[in-house]
């Protein structure tokens, strides 16, 4: 009895262990964010060798295979301007202007981090086929259902839903003050609003 | 001073080894994470699908299958290839053409990218690199002149070409051929 009972303590210990890792890497709020302007955080030693080993395991577990911040930088939005997290049947409208890098997209991923599986395989907006208006802004909506007069990311399904917004090449001044950038909005709209 | 009786001892140690054993593992397994990921990435069904061991590979374009990297950019088309320096250096070469964004990246066996190399910085030159393991190449083959010589900090790693494709099927009769480039072969 006394030895099953030290079994089960142990076991308990290793997944006490388990469990407090993978909560630090994909849950602790602190661990993909070290800079946030709006709704957008980035993780700047993404893909760095200089990486400490809780920002290398949590990079290979949520972006593997990231380049450093030099080549790209990488901003993600879990939630919206309002605070709430993102859902694929919510519609949001997301408004910018384009950032300061050679070129730039944002993607629409579903929360276990894959494409969702879009009609026409839509799946991004960026810098090549954004249009921008006289304003030099560029929007488009996401949601289950298109919205007219948009350039809409369908994201079909009820489940999480979170954008990425990649820049490829920044600019010296961004690459050095990342918070600088004029962060896209991600208004709900409709039924979510 | 007042002396803790057995029991309490007792539970004391094992409170104690429990404690360790939680933290232990816990370390153990952020240490481990990307190490096991990389050993997927580079040894799991995707690689053996594209035999990509020394050999560069050119998977489909990103779509909502595409399920062996998380978060794959649609922008971007792929070419791929494990190297393994263990038995000698290997040959990295590719030359694009291209004006518009693509890079070539190395990712060692715990995850890190050590070096990229893109359009800009090739400045219209094709890459043409020799990666060597960090007991370096005295005892192999003489680099030709011209090659850049890059240190691998693991004997096998990973490589990523990425070309930008802002609309695939307009532009895939150019991009094709220009990712399709890339050697990745033992010398």
């Amino acid at each position: 009895m006394r030895i099953a009972i030290g079994i089960a303590l142990y076991l308990s210990a290793v997944a006490v262990g388990l469990g407090s890792a993978w909560w630090v890497l994909t849950k602790a709020p602190w661990m993909n964010a070290t800079v946030q302007t709006g709704a957008w955080k980035a993780n700047l030693r993404a893909g760095s060798p200089d990486a400490d080993m809780y920002t290398r395991a949590s990079v290979a577990l949520n972006a593997l295979l990231a380049l450093d911040r030099d080549e790209t930088l990488y901003f993600v939005a879990t939630h919206d301007d309002t605070g709430k997290s993102l859902r694929s049947t919510c519609t949001y409208r997301v408004e910018g202007i384009p950032p300061k890098a050679r070129w730039w997209s944002i993607t629409a991923y579903a929360d276990d981090k894959f494409l969702f599986d879009a009609p026409g395989g839509h799946y991004s907006l960026n810098g090549s086929t954004a249009t921008l208006d006289i304003n030099g802004r560029f929007s488009f909506t996401t949601g289950g259902q298109e919205q007219p007069g948009t350039h809409w990311l369908p994201t079909p399904g009820d489940r999480g839903l979170f954008l990425t917004l990649r820049l490829y090449n920044p600019e010296k001044e961004l690459q050095a003050a990342p918070t600088t950038m004029a962060p896209p909005t991600i208004t709900p709209t409709g039924a979510c609003a | 001073m007042t002396q803790m009786s057995t029991r309490k001892r007792l539970w004391f140690y094992r409170v104690l080894t429990l404690t360790a054993t939680a933290a232990i593992v816990h370390l153990l397994t952020v240490w481990a994470a990307p190490r096991l990921i990389m050993r997927v990435l580079m040894d799991g069904p995707m690689a053996h699908a594209l035999n990509m061991q020394n050999q560069a590979a050119f998977p489909l374009p990103v779509n909502a299958a595409s399920r062996s990297v998380v978060m794959p950019s649609p922008d971007m088309l792929y070419s791929v290839c494990v190297y393994d320096v263990s038995a000698g250096p290997v040959q990295i070469k590719a030359n694009p053409g291209l004006q518009t964004y693509w890079s070539v990246a190395l990712y060692s066996a715990n995850s890190d990218n050590f070096f990229v190399l893109n359009d800009r910085k090739a400045a219209g030159k094709p890459v043409d690199l020799w990666l060597v393991s960090e007991r370096g190449n005295s005892d192999g083959p003489v680099v030709p002149e011209g090659v850049q010589v890059v240190v691998s900090p693991s004997t096998k790693g990973f490589l990523l070409m990425r070309v930008l494709t802002g609309d695939y099927e307009a532009e895939k009769s150019v991009l094709e051929p220009a990712r399709r480039t890339l050697v990745c072969n033992k010398v």
